[in-house]
């Protein structure tokens, strides 16, 4: 059987795919960011609570615990909107991918509930829990790092037409990505991230509190960069491994091949090594304005990435367009109404939180 | 057929939806109006400057923000998640057409997460003014969520001038848009009341608890009156095909129909109880018993909503099965297997025959069927049948009962789902039916004396097959009533018919003498048919022996209904009993002359091919109980009857009460078709595109059964049921066509997917009424010569007058007298022995041809007779000689 053969018909799109594929990268980027913060944070706590004896990890666990869920909330609802546009854009191998390892997909769920649910009564009765502290942050820990094992398996099985025939042997919705070399370096690419950037955040949160408790905040941003910094170096090791299992010509694409592709990886590269060497010299703005580049440089190369493993069956550019562009316009509009209520209703959070502080 | 399908028949795809869905639209709901109701409880509390019931609020709003970001949210997209898997197609069309749709929704959904976040972090800290907007705002996106999923969910339902246009707004802006964003917003205020109460009702102080009860017994009751009052213009607004489901033609929602009704008012009621003053704890069951109902409340409505639309997903665009709309003629020309992407079988062949069959399973079925599961099992909706009868289940599927989608591809490819189903699912084994091995009788042909008898007698049966419904204490259509002819003809030169100075009686062969023993006709024949009988006593009074009655219309001796069955007293089925009729002198007494005359009548009716059971006598003939009852369910679940309650109370089932039925002289009721109309309009839906013979499905002619009651001339040369009275389709479709000039409305439905055979439209169908307009047999043996045609559909005859069993040629001997009985005309094979129907031409001239044929004048006339006085090319050799 053909992989083509079995490559649903695409459907039209109302407005030019341009549109719809920034919206996507804008959005993957946001939700990326979220997740690596969730991840994170979430790891650092576990760690906080793990090596009780430090008191310094307890506190930062208790800090962690309060924001988490509140990370958690806009991950989800970031990743709605990329899942959204990924659906239109790319839904004849989206939809595919996700039947076929139909039982996990559809577990992300549930799974889901319950690490949500852990991290709340984790956040809200952190005192209380004494030893349950580990369960209920080491569950949502455990639930999260399968979360992001079952969407790279799906991720990469969307760009996989020729291993869709594994279907009529089982049709049941169990498939799994595992046979790709790129899996596990690519999983592990996003997971380490999510070390760095959690701490990053960590190291934020601090640089925040110096004002009002300086020990604490200094030491959180340390404790932040450490792991930014040991996170990232890793992450180049990974990313190293992920380009090389690739297969060979698709990496050439990225090693020379193509030039935009090319570019944009050495770019998204070269921010990283500034984001390090800021991060060891502690200059926190820098390290995080180049981790954001270097994520939206790495979003974009992702992106390519696909359109590379893609390209003998299918290209973005190919779907046929409905025009109907004044719900895109509609859109933009409460976009931007949302967004400044979003705004307002923060800083007035601020101003309530801060006037209660002081 | 794009999209692979995940193949979970053994827990039901359906299931998935149907939890994560109503899991989710309660908590939403309770997202939106308790959202109102946090902001609206909040300022009751400024203004009446009550800590009390701020610190409520506060507390409420933590219960809020934790049910409803959470389990509310994550189900939200939940439901997205098992609807992209079980239902791509729809999937993707949503997402394309309403993209922006959906990304202005997750805009709402950011702000409705920021507020709500806001909003209970800074309770208490932040300015009042500030506070109740941060409230307001969340509130405002909750409902314009509402809003834009209204518009979406409400698009599937009445897509409307979407249809043509594809227009963004066409769809969204659909005709149901309004009415249930009214409808969905009055639920979120009452929703918003019922978790009220559960709050409140775990509050401490008795009379803050008592006035908070009070409070949210406001947002119960006067949305929840708001919101039937919505559900009525709702209803108003649909489209007539999910106004018809909601309103009886799904049999599938009509519980979650009732449950809605009947919750509403309990609801109500409740709200009423729970504003009453009452302990504590009696106060918390009541209101988690609300909490429940109220799921249930919203689980029927969405149920309700759901089934309404089917067979569709996108109403009159996409079937529920994913299959468009668009592409049914084609998939049924090339098969659904040729156009479906996600299986590996394209032909069909005996080796792969069960495994295509499970693939078709996957795509027409597994939608909404489990095999197994608790959610729509097929098992025990299919137990009943065999590959036919499943086979004809799927050629029907959809076609009157418009709920499931209809079946779509090749006849080859039915025929594997049905084989995939009851063998593969039920695991029924079924071997080829061996033909019944029939031991022919003796039929005594009575002597005739050529040159010396002065009389003959020649008898027959109006129809040549009179049926029976055995099984009377379920239900009854045909009754046991067997009509014998007879005409006595005094020979010589001007053969005279005899009507005066003689008796003609008749008399029961050995062993039928008992009719009441075998069925239970006579103890339900006051119910059934409207007289009180004796045991043994017919219709019309009649017995098996007897006397016959001179009717003068005719110029024949007539004995009408006599109530014989075809079961012997040594237990056996033997559908043509052969009765002695004898002429009788009436002064002396003497016998002038006699016969003999096969009564045929048979109870094996093919119901049991579809409608489960087995044949009760033999194993060869008699309707079962569970086949009646079926007949019944079926009926119910159709006509929306409650005819298994009427049996349930022990009153059997007259059709004939309802269904006009010319042929019992019954009237039936005003708007319902007849029965002949109905019973062949119905299963001509189930037997589409079939040969000539498919009537011997039902009819007793199959020829692997006893009966075989096709047997005269034309069924030895060939020719099949449909030759004369069309292909079943026609046929039923005449029968359809006159009712529906007689303005009986149900008759158009039943035509709605009827498809003519031979006639090249509907138009080109002449209506006919059963029983009296029936082809004639001189639409092919024109002016009584040969035939040059083989059909006869389509032109009927004026009247019963003009039937062949009703008519006679110029000197008054009726056609039947020398022809025979019709379906049986000479010569016949009778299955039980040669000349079982062919008698009196045995007796009275020796070979089985009509009387009179190959010039044979002088078995009445006694001489040769130049004169084709009976009818043109009377005088001819019989062209179909057999011996």
């Amino acid at each position: 059987m053909s992989p083509s053969s079995l490559i649903p018909v695409a459907e039209k799109i109302p407005v030019a795919w341009g549109y719809l594929h920034f919206l996507l990268l804008l959005t993957f980027v946001l939700h990326i960011l979220f997740m690596n913060v969730m991840v994170g944070s979430a790891v650092i706590a576990l760690a906080g609570v793990v090596r009780k004896k430090s008191h310094n990890g307890v506190k930062l666990s208790e800090n962690l615990a309060g924001k988490i869920p509140f990370i958690t909330a806009f991950t989800v609802n970031l990743g709605v909107a990329p899942l959204l546009f990924i659906q239109v854009l790319y839904g004849n191998f989206i939809y595919v991918s996700s039947i076929l390892m139909g039982v996990f997909w559809l577990s992300v769920v549930v799974i889901l509930v319950i690490a949500y649910y852990s991290l709340y009564i984790f956040k809200m009765k952190f005192h209380s829990l004494g030893y349950m502290r580990i369960l209920f942050m080491g569950i949502a820990v455990a639930v999260l790092l399968i979360i992001g094992f079952i969407f790279t398996n799906n991720m990469t099985l969307m760009l996989h037409p020729e291993k869709w025939s594994g279907y009529f042997s089982r049709p049941d919705g169990t498939m799994l990505n595992l046979s790709d070399p790129t899996l596990v370096p690519r999983y592990l690419h996003f997971m380490t991230a999510s070390i760095a950037v959690g701490g990053l955040f960590v190291s934020i949160l601090g640089h925040f509190k110096m004002k009002r408790d300086p020990l604490t905040g200094s030491a959180m941003k340390k404790t932040g960069l450490k792991y930014f910094f040991h996170g990232t170096l890793v992450q180049m090791f990974i990313g190293i491994v992920f380009l090389v299992t690739l297969p060979r010509e698709i990496m050439s694409e990225f090693m020379g091949g193509n030039l935009l592709y090319t570019g944009t990886l050495l770019t998204g590269i070269a921010l990283g090594v500034i984001s390090l060497m800021a991060a060891a010299k502690s200059r926190l703005g820098l390290t995080t304005a180049t981790t954001v580049l270097a994520v939206i440089s790495m979003a974009v190369v992702r992106d390519f990435l696909r359109a590379s493993y893609l390209k003998e069956h299918f290209t973005v550019s190919s779907l046929e367009v409905a025009p109907q562009y004044l719900p895109m316009i509609l859109f933009f509009i409460i976009l931007v109404i949302g967004l400044i209520s979003v705004y307002v209703m923060l800083k007035w959070a601020h101003e309530a939180v801060a006037e209660g502080a002081s | 057929m794009n999209y692979p399908i995940w193949d979970i028949a053994g827990v039901g795809q359906s299931l998935l939806i149907a939890v994560m869905a109503i899991v989710h639209v309660y908590i939403a709901h309770f997202a939106v109006g308790g959202g109102l109701f946090l902001v609206i409880t909040e300022r009751k509390g400024l203004r009446e400057k009550s800590p009390a019931i701020l610190e409520y609020t506060r507390n409420h709003s933590l219960f809020f923000l934790l049910l409803t970001l959470v389990l509310g949210a994550l189900t939200g997209v939940g439901i997205w998640f098992v609807i992209g898997l079980i239902s791509p197609a729809a999937t993707s069309l949503l997402i394309h057409n309403f993209v922006f749709g959906w990304a202005i929704e997750w805009v709402f959904f950011v702000g409705e997460i920021v507020a709500l976040f806001v909003y209970y972090y800074t309770f208490g800290k932040m300015g009042d003014k500030k506070h109740q907007i941060v409230g307001w705002l969340y509130f405002i996106y909750a409902w314009l969520s509402l809003f834009v999923i209204s518009g979406i969910v409400t698009f599937m339902l009445s897509p409307g001038k979407w249809l043509e246009t594809k227009n963004f707004w066409d769809g969204f802006f659909n005709p149901t848009f309004v009415p249930s964003v009214f409808f969905r917003t009055f639920l979120a205020l009452s929703t918003a009341g019922l978790f009220g109460f559960m709050t409140s009702s775990f509050l401490r102080d008795p009379d803050f608890r008592n006035k908070m009860m009070r409070y949210c017994a406001k947002w119960l009751i006067l949305p929840l009156v708001l919101l039937l009052v919505s559900s009525a213009w709702y209803m108003d607004a649909l489209p007539d095909h999910p106004h018809r489901m909601i309103g009886g033609g799904s049999h599938d929602i009509q519980p979650f129909v009732k449950g809605f009704l009947y919750i509403s008012p309990i609801l109500l009621l409740g709200g009423l109880l729970l504003a009453v003053r009452m302990p504590g704890f009696l106060r918390r069951a009541v209101a988690v018993g609300m909490i429940v109902l109220g799921f249930l409340y919203t689980g029927s409505f969405e149920w309700i909503r759901e089934g309404a639309r089917r067979p569709f997903v996108v109403s009159e665009h996409l079937y529920s099965n994913s299959i468009p709309l668009e592409l049914r003629e084609k998939i049924n020309t090339d098969g659904i297997l040729a156009h479906a992407r996600w299986v590996d079988i394209r032909e069909i062949t005996d080796e792969n025959r069960m495994k295509a069959g499970r693939h078709l399973f996957n795509l027409q079925c597994a939608s909404c069927h489990a095999i197994g599961g608790p959610i729509n099992d097929i098992t025990p909706l299919t137990a009943k049948f065999n590959v036919f009868g499943m086979d004809s289940m799927l050629d029907g599927l959809g076609k009157i009962n418009r709920y499931m989608p209809p079946f779509h591809g090749t006849v080859t490819e039915r025929a594997a789902l049905a084989h995939y189903i009851v063998h593969g699912i039920h695991g029924k084994s079924e071997s080829a039916v061996d033909p019944v091995k029939i031991q022919p009788l003796e039929s005594a042909v009575p002597p005739f004396d050529e040159a010396d008898d002065e009389y003959m007698v020649l008898a027959w049966n109006d129809l040549g097959m009179h049926c029976i419904t055995d099984f009377d204490r379920v239900f009854g259509i045909l009754p046991p009533a067997n009509t014998l002819f007879a005409q006595v003809i005094k020979r010589g030169e001007v053969p005279e018919l005899i009507s005066e100075g003689i008796t003609v009686t008749y008399t029961v062969p050995d062993g039928f003498a008992h009719p009441e023993k075998h069925v239970d006709f006579w103890e339900h024949s006051r119910e059934l048919y409207g007289k009180d009988l004796e045991p043994g006593v017919g219709l019309s009074g009649n017995r098996v022996d007897g006397e016959f009655s001179y009717v003068h219309k005719h110029r024949a001796f007539v004995v009408d209904k006599i109530p014989v069955v075809p079961y012997t007293d040594e237990g056996a089925f033997l559908p043509y009993p052969l009765f002695t009729v004898e002429v009788k002198d009436l002064k002396t007494g003497d016998i002038l002359t006699s016969t003999k005359v096969t009564a045929p009548t048979s109870t094996e009716m093919g119901c049991k091919n579809c409608h489960g059971g087995e044949y009760r006598v033999n194993g060869v003939a008699g309707i079962d109980e569970a086949t009646a009852l079926d007949i019944l369910r079926v009926h119910d679940r159709i006509s929306r009857t409650k005819l298994m309650e009427r049996v349930r109370g022990g009153r059997p089932v007259s059709c004939r009460e309802c269904h006009a039925d010319p042929a019992a002289g019954s009237e039936g009721k005003p708007g319902i078709m007849n029965l002949s109309a109905s019973v062949h309009g119905f299963h001509a839906n189930h037997l589409s595109g079939r040969d000539g013979s498919i009537c011997k499905k039902c009819h007793p002619a199959d020829a692997a059964g006893v009966t075989k009651c096709l047997r005269g001339i034309h069924a030895m040369l060939g020719l099949e049921c449909g030759s004369c009275h069309g292909m079943l389709e026609d046929h039923a479709l005449a029968l359809l066509k006159g009712e529906m000039e007689k303005g009986v409305p149900s008759a158009e439905r039943i035509m709605a997917e009827l498809k003519t055979r031979t006639a090249a439209s509907v138009e080109e169908i002449n209506p006919r009424q059963p029983w009296t307009q029936q082809p004639d047999c001189l639409n092919c043996h024109v002016n009584f010569n040969p035939p040059e045609t083989f059909e006869s559909f389509n032109q009927w005859t004026s009247n019963g007058d003009a039937l062949y069993r009703n008519r006679s040629d110029a000197a008054g001997v009726m056609c039947a007298a020398c022809h025979g009985s019709p379906h049986a005309v000479y010569p016949a094979v009778n299955p039980f022995g040669n000349n079982r129907d062919n008698i009196q031409p045995m007796q009275y001239q020796g070979n089985p041809y009509p009387i009179g044929a190959n010039r044979n004048c002088k078995v009445c006339h006694r001489m040769e007779m130049p004169y084709e006085f009976h009818h043109p090319n009377s005088l001819a050799d019989f062209r179909n000689a057999m011996y």
